[in-house]
């Protein structure tokens, strides 16, 4: 008999998905994907969630509801942190905690710990804790460790190289940006946490929309570690949660790249380092680019009116600012 | 003679404008949306035809606002452009040089920041209507008194009184606060003239450089005592053009006569005024999304549908009726 262990396509999917499926499928466990956030997800998710708690969060109850009945387990790694001196936010730390409490009849949790702020911890852990559930072979759990982490390299070196996440996680998606016609003049840099920026109910399409204005769309995940980090470094202080450290980094890293036109910072409403994070980007460029930033918050609106219009206008002002530095550029 | 219309379909206000070839406006009109956006253009449309002379041909049309592309749909426009981009050319058309648009409609509020004659930044109101035209509409009703005399009222104040801005609940048990400690009515309202420009500063215009010249459109624009609170707020002149309600039908005129250079006009003439037009619409079965789907039927034909996420009804239609 086999056993499935469910993955919700919530929260860190984007960044972990390939690490995760590979490993289990060297222990040979099947992985099993909730379905794409839709209208039912999201409101089984916000029904089962408290007020106060963000979008992304809510989204995600709704992703493991969606799993409930369809597998044995489901996999919601605690991520405390993933990198030494810094954390992730607190919310994803009690995420286990929030859907046990919130929802009835779940099949076992596998909540262990993924937590790298000391000196020495390991990723292994993790996994180690997670392949005993399945086989008492030491030697097939570190196989299907090293293999897992050789996916997630190969996942990042696709992104690096212009993929994006949700590209490499499903092959046969649908609106691969290379398949995409038409005219692409600009070059826009998304700067969002992946499970808002890629999911496509929550950001109500907002790449694809992008794209068919005409823009290459680039993200903050396709930027290597080091880069961002470097750029990071920027700031008076380091910034201890690790996403919207990326965040920062990509965003001073894209304001200097002469290719790209436009910033837009999506934040999720209600979200604490977003919030932090979307002032201190606003006020680099101020201080230090000309390039047009767009701040967008979502949430649960399913009115598409109020994005289109800030998309729209965005663009306009971009390709209007840029002709008039061409013009500036042959005349001095 | 030859002209090109603009309309912006607003949430509270439908605004359509006729621009001669030259740009500059025959004829405007203002009406309240009232919840009947259709209707509205459509009438729009009849005033309109009945204000100009007979022997005008209308080359171009464009629509903007939240209604812009059931507009577009009826009318056929030539081109569909949201509300800050037009706002941003009819200003720098109005007053070269602007630097500042201050904008406060029914609905919502913006800020748009233009260096060089080019937008260089903007923003709207986010998740709150404090401080826009509808709540000082629904102030003054409260104390009974015309929207059109709120301006006025409030120049003659003495004494402003301070009033929580922040939020439109808090605004209003502070305003019947103080009315009932016995303070005028004029000092009131320039106290509440002076909690939305507040709050618009601290919310829209977060961070943001008003730089000189600063020009105020918008349907609240027309009250004086909200043009007297930014000047004081600022510190310099605030500039409300005379056609300051219809700022957005007139860029929306402008573009229309740039999108239709060398080309001819999809309008399908003010006849469309007389025609049958009907919205409905259905809540999609296909997925669990359940898309809100938007009909709109001509004599019983549908020529656009929009509001579905994967494009299932909406491309079931002809290229040409297809929006966004």
């Amino acid at each position: 008999m086999s056993v499935t262990v469910g993955i919700p396509r919530a929260l860190l999917y984007y960044y972990y998905y390939p690490q995760w499926k590979t490993f289990f499928a060297h222990l040979g466990v099947k992985t099993l994907v909730s379905r794409e956030t839709t209208r039912g997800i999201l409101e089984k998710g916000i029904k089962s969630t408290v007020d106060e708690a963000c979008l992304p969060i809510k989204v995600a109850v709704g992703h493991v509801m969606d799993l409930c009945d369809r597998v044995d387990y489901i996999f919601l790694p605690r991520v405390v942190s993933t990198a030494r001196r810094e954390y992730i936010c607190p919310k994803f730390l009690g995420f286990p905690d929030i859907v046990r409490n919130n929802i009835e009849h779940l099949p076992p949790l596998m909540d262990n710990s993924i937590d790298l702020y000391r000196k020495g911890s390991s990723l292994y852990n993790l996994f180690y804790s997670v392949g005993k559930e399945f086989t008492h072979n030491p030697v097939r759990i570190m196989r299907a460790y090293q293999a897992s982490m050789a996916a997630l390299n190969n996942h990042c070196r696709d992104m690096e190289s212009g993929r994006l996440p949700f590209e490499t996680c499903d092959s046969n998606r649908h609106n691969r940006q290379d398949q995409d016609v038409g005219v692409r003049d600009v070059t826009i840099a998304v700067i969002g946490h992946p499970y808002n920026i890629y999911d496509h109910y929550i950001s109500m399409n907002m790449l694809k929309r992008l794209r068919d204005y005409g823009a290459n769309v680039v993200t903050a995940d396709q930027l290597p570690e080091h880069v961002f980090r470097r750029e990071a470094e920027k700031l008076p202080k380091q910034l201890f949660w690790t996403l919207n450290q990326r965040m920062v980094g990509a965003a001073f890293y894209y304001f200097d790249r002469p290719e790209v036109d436009g910033i837009i910072h999506v934040a999720s409403f209600g979200c604490g380092p977003d919030s932090m994070t979307g002032e201190l980007i606003e006020r680099f460029a101020r201080r230090e680019s000309r390039k047009p930033l767009l701040n967008l918050t979502i949430d649960e609106h399913t009115g598409e009116a109020g994005m289109v219009t800030r998309l729209e206008a965005f663009m306009d002002m971009v390709r209007w600012r840029r002709q008039l530095d061409y013009v500036a550029a042959t005349y001095y | 003679m030859y002209g090109y219309l603009g309309i912006d379909v607003g949430s509270v206000s439908t605004n359509m404008v006729l621009t001669g070839e030259d740009g500059t406006i025959k004829h405007s009109i203002y009406l309240r949306t009232q919840g009947k956006p259709i209707e509205m253009v459509q009438q729009g449309l009849k005033h309109m035809q009945a204000a100009l002379p007979g022997k005008l041909k209308v080359i171009g049309v464009g629509t903007t606002g939240s209604g812009r592309h059931l507009a577009g749909v009826i009318t056929g426009a030539d081109i569909i452009k949201n509300e800050i981009t037009t706002h941003a050319i009819a200003a720098s058309n109005v007053m070269p040089g602007v630097q500042t648009i201050l904008e406060i409609g029914g609905q919502d509020s913006k800020i748009i920041i233009l260096r060089n004659g080019v937008v260089s930044d903007f923003a709207m109101n986010t998740v709150c209507a404090a401080g826009t035209g509808s709540f000082l509409d629904q102030q003054a009703a409260r104390l009974n008194i015309k929207i059109e005399e709120f301006g006025p009222l409030a120049l003659q104040a003495t004494v402003p009184v301070r009033i929580a801005g922040r939020c439109a609940v808090f605004a209003e048990s502070d305003m019947i606060h103080k009315q009932q400690m016995g303070y005028n009515i004029p000092d009131i309202l320039a106290g509440l003239c002076e909690a939305l420009v507040r709050n618009y500063l601290n919310n829209v215009g977060k961070g943001k450089e008003i730089l000189q010249p600063v020009v105020f459109q918008g349907g609240v624009a027309a009250n004086a005592g909200m043009k007297a609170a930014f000047e004081k707020a600022l510190g310099h002149p605030v500039h409300v053009p005379s056609h300051y309600d219809v700022m957005g039908a007139l860029g929306a005129a402008m573009l229309a006569r740039e999108a239709t250079n060398r080309k001819s006009t999809g309008f399908r003439g003010f006849e469309v005024a007389d025609r049958d037009f009907k919205a409905g619409g259905f809540a999609c079965d296909g997925c669990p999304n359940v898309c809100e789907v938007v009909e709109i039927m001509e004599s019983g034909q549908v020529i656009a549908r929009w509001g579905d996420r994967c494009g299932r009804w909406s491309n079931a239609l002809t290229q040409q009726a297809r929006i966004s």
